[in-house]
């Protein structure tokens, strides 16, 4: 069984206000990053451990996964935050299942949010061409309040109305479920690398990709050392790029040169 | 209509104020508001209005120059915003040496360089460094270990104070700094994708740790298929889930929460069957 006192359900809400905010722009450091908002919901729950594993579980699923020109993608940093909160009394693999869908729902809330704005920076431009320019500024603070509230909102109905769900589910929740959730886990990696090498030059450059993955599945190479080995090859394809496109600029001023004779 | 009525008693010339390295510092701060005022019809050009209208009202004095100002940065806009400071700060100098004049230049710049902007910081700054610093303290956090997370912290805190000074850079620097180094830059991109590619080859065989827990017993003998597995390609499954991913997303055109849900219920399903682990 999971309570949550006041306390924590007012500081839970704000903490993904906060993080939300932070997500798209003011002052995006942590940019929904699950791994520092697992841990930061770790202090606040006083078992940062936790918080930490649960939050690293699911930065592993975010890896290559980012929301270009207003996409909308999962919202991993409140699926850290839900994990969190219920993992620690819990465990970290109870948490996670719970955490995951309400990430996956909070796809849905951004969507309306954006529409929302719209509306406010229409009234903005409207108060600029009255004159009002004190009111254009003030009135776009209602724009990353909205997106605030598309965090805030479902972790503040997860740790309030939530409770009696998530106890009722986790004594009907059977065992393969946890478990499928836990091999998900495993092979989601996979999806965000894949979305990544999607907006890669990959076709072209495949070769580099064989290397990494050579040095790592046969020699047991850490990340660190891999990045290494690839800025060493990037900058020998760089000098080498850069030597083509002079000699490239050469020959065809000789040709230039060669046509006017 | 509306911006007739404005034109009609604009006079469009600067103050002549000279902008301030506060004034720069400010709008830098100011632009942080960028993504916050996303919308489906201007993106980010509500965020650009608000960042730069103190500056403007210096430069523009008179409040129906100061309005059509404003109106011209408040038109669609939209790329990596830490980059895109730069080229903020540059059309601020271009403003506060021509006016409205230059409103069309400061209109073309910023869309000109909106795409190669997002294609560089995007991949750069949004998604390898996440996925390279991500994959580092991810690992070292699983196990309890708040190192990686630190390091990635510390980088992010450097990117952050370097953002707080590329507005001022932009207006120093203008547009000469950024249409050379565009020339520069299909190599420059090239060469961290090289990088990227090597990384993200190490990725796959070291991130995704699913193994077969298979194992066949003829009497005594019991025969496990991973460990076989590893003989002829270590990291064979971790590969072959990766390359079907990017199968579907690039080929068959599958959306990404689409292939979340799929591999949701694969994995429920390969779990209970005791085929993956």
């Amino acid at each position: 069984m999971v309570n949550f006192t006041i306390l924590q359900v007012v500081l839970l809400t704000l903490l993904a206000f906060i993080k939300h905010v932070d997500y798209y722009g003011i002052p995006m450091i942590f940019v929904n990053y699950a791994v520092f908002w697992g841990l930061i919901t770790g202090v606040v729950m006083g078992d940062w451990k936790t918080g930490l594993v649960i939050g690293g579980t699911i930065q592993l699923m975010q890896l290559g996964v980012a929301g270009f020109g207003g996409s909308s993608i999962p919202d991993y940093g409140t699926m850290a935050i839900i994990a969190t909160a219920y993992g620690v009394t819990l465990g970290s693999d109870t948490g996670l299942a719970i955490g995951l869908p309400v990430g996956m729902l909070g796809i849905q809330l951004d969507v309306v949010a954006k529409i929302l704005n719209g509306f406010v920076v229409e009234k903005s431009q409207k108060f600029c061409n009255e004159g009002k320019f004190n009111q254009m500024n003030a009135i776009l603070w209602v724009c990353p309040a909205l997106f605030g509230l598309c965090a805030a909102l479902p972790v503040f109905v997860s740790v309030t109305l939530g409770q009696p769900a998530v106890n009722w589910l986790l004594e009907v929740m059977p065992q393969w479920f946890l478990s499928g959730l836990t091999l998900a886990g495993k092979m989601l990696p996979a999806v965000g690398i894949a979305m990544l090498l999607r907006y890669m030059p990959t076709a072209k450059y495949f070769q580099y990709l064989l290397a990494g993955f050579f040095l790592s599945a046969f020699l047991n190479v850490p990340i660190i050392g891999a990045a290494i080995v690839g800025v060493a090859l990037a900058i020998a394809f760089y000098q080498r790029a850069e030597r083509d496109t002079e000699l490239a600029a050469h020959a065809s001023a000789d040709a230039f040169i060669g046509e006017d004779e | 209509m509306e911006n007739e009525n404005i034109t009609a008693v604009a006079e469009g010339k600067p103050s002549g104020y000279k902008v301030t390295k506060k004034d720069l510092r400010n709008a830098n701060w100011r632009w942080l508001m960028s993504v916050c005022t996303f919308n489906y019809q201007t993106q980010q050009g509500a965020s650009v209005a608000y960042a730069l209208s103190p500056v403007l009202r210096k430069i523009y004095t008179n409040d129906e120059d100061y309005k059509q100002a404003l109106n011209n940065h408040f038109r669609y806009y939209n790329t990596q915003p830490w980059l895109a400071a730069i080229i903020l700060g540059a059309c601020v100098a271009m403003e506060e040496r021509d006016g409205l004049a230059a409103a069309d230049a400061v209109q073309d710049l910023k869309i000109g360089t909106m795409g190669p902007l997002a294609g560089v910081g995007d991949s750069l700054l949004m998604t390898m460094i996440p996925t390279i610093m991500g994959s580092i303290a991810a690992y070292m956090a699983i196990e309890g270990n708040p190192v990686g997370a630190g390091i990635w912290f510390a980088l992010i805190l450097a990117i952050f104070w370097v953002r707080m000074h590329a507005l001022e850079f932009g207006y120093k620097q203008g547009v000469k700094l950024v249409t050379d180094f565009s020339e520069k830059l299909p190599n420059l991109t090239a060469a961290a994708s090289v990088l990227g590619l090597t990384v993200v080859g190490c990725l796959i065989a070291s991130v995704i740790g699913v193994t077969c827990p298979i194992s066949f017993s003829f009497g005594d003998v019991a025969m496990e298929i991973q460990p076989l597995l590893d003989k002829i390609l270590p990291a064979m499954i971790p590969a072959a889930i990766t390359g079907s991913a990017y199968y579907l997303l690039t080929k068959k055109n599958a959306s990404m929460t689409a292939l979340i849900l799929v591999v949701i219920v694969l994995a429920m399903v390969a779990s209970a069957a005791g085929i993956l682990a």
